[in-house]
């Protein structure tokens, strides 16, 4: 904050800033580290993401833990088609997790509405109810591509400030 | 081996059943009878209540709309510049209460099975040309019937006289329309968003408009 990025040995010299940039950093590398997210489970990429939680591909390498709460929650991986009943309730949940907070689309359902796009019950998209941070497509993705959608993700919070 | 279970069963049928109007096809392991929906309440406390048949339980009730039944989405003789007319047909929202239906229109299937017996039949019955179509629930026979008829209520308009609860119980709070319809359209009329100036999600009307979802198969003539 308030310094632009610029040399290191610049930085030293003008004090405070290096100690910011260093907090940021600091707060972005255990950010990535423990992404928690919140299981918001709508459809057979459920189960998908079940399996790259599981032994084979095991998220908690990456400090990927599943809560079952919003309140303890920092990403919430929308896995399935969204249905216009459940919208107020997936808005309700994003809006009770505390800041900062991400989300990752999983699946074409989620991400346009994919197969169910035309049908009179589905959103066309979870965006049209939250803001997305990273689309993870297919259908369902395979639980590699989920795993690639977080480490992705940990890259755009590692580029953050 | 079958064959016999059934062919006792048929008899069953035509012993029991034979003071009622009803239309039996049978074609060696199903047996479906159509009923008039009058009788549609005696011939299920019959079947359930006769030892020799004891159909005690009710597998599934389902709706049917034989609206555009055996009419393909691209057997039309209308083109229009934006697409097929059937297809991209502007839908009534609201059922017409006014509206007359063709006698044939809608149907309630009952799914019947005997874990005594060990054998299964299946009712049909058509509402007729009333509006709304109605027919007697039959709760009072079978309790599963209760969620079965709900959702028949929900998705067909199908009212079941007697249903203890007749609300909808899938589509969203408020909705209009029975979607299963066939006049109903596929897009349906409302879509959801979230409205960041208010915090709030809203519906608005659908953006997009419903396109054919049958893909159009080329066959060649069988005579050419």
């Amino acid at each position: 904050m308030g310094l632009e990025k610029q040399e290191n040995d610049l930085i030293i010299d003008q004090g405070a800033g290096f100690v910011m940039t260093s907090i940021d950093r600091l707060a972005n590398w255990a950010r990535t580290g423990s992404l928690w997210p919140m299981t918001f489970g709508l459809a057979c990429c459920a189960i998908e993401m079940m399996h790259s939680g599981a032994a084979r591909y095991d998220m908690d390498r990456f400090g990927v833990i599943f809560r079952p709460s919003p309140r303890q929650a920092d990403v919430m991986i929308v896995a399935g088609t969204l249905v216009n009943k459940m919208a107020p309730a997936l808005r309700k949940v994003y809006d009770q997790m505390a800041e900062p907070k991400w989300v990752i689309s999983m699946g074409s359902c989620a991400n346009g509405g994919g197969y169910y796009h035309d049908s009179y019950a589905v959103v066309r998209g979870c965006d049209q109810i939250i803001p997305v941070d990273i689309y993870v497509p297919g259908c369902p993705p395979t639980a590699e591509a989920l795993l690639n959608g977080i480490i992705e993700l940990q890259r755009k919070i590692k580029n953050k400030n | 081996m079958v064959n016999n279970k059934y062919e006792q069963l048929n008899d069953l049928i035509d012993q029991y059943l034979n003071s009622f109007e009803i239309v039996k096809t049978n074609d060696g392991t199903n047996i479906t009878l159509e009923l008039k929906k009058d009788d549609l309440i005696e011939i299920c406390s019959l079947l359930k209540n006769t030892d020799a048949l004891n159909f005690s339980m009710l597998i599934d009730v389902c709706g049917v709309d034989y609206l555009h039944y055996g009419i393909g989405d691209w057997e039309t003789t209308k083109a229009t510049a934006s697409g097929y007319s059937r297809a991209v047909q502007q839908n009534t929202i609201i059922p017409d209460p006014d509206e007359k239906y063709q006698e044939k229109r809608f149907a309630v299937i009952y799914h019947l099975l005997s874990i005594d017996k060990n054998w299964r039949i299946r009712l049909k019955t058509f509402t007729g040309s009333e509006n709304p179509p109605i027919v007697q629930s039959v709760t009072g026979i079978w309790n599963s019937a209760d969620w079965f008829e709900r959702e028949a209520f929900d998705l067909f308009g199908i009212y079941f006289d007697g249903h203890p609860d007749l609300r909808r119980i899938l589509t969203d709070y408020g909705f209009i329309g029975h979607p299963f319809r066939k006049d109903f359209p596929l897009a349906g009329n409302l879509e959801v968003f979230h409205d960041d100036l208010e915090q709030k999600v809203k519906y608005r009307p659908v953006s997009i408009t419903t396109r054919p979802t049958v893909p159009k198969v080329i066959r060649k003539k069988k005579n050419s």
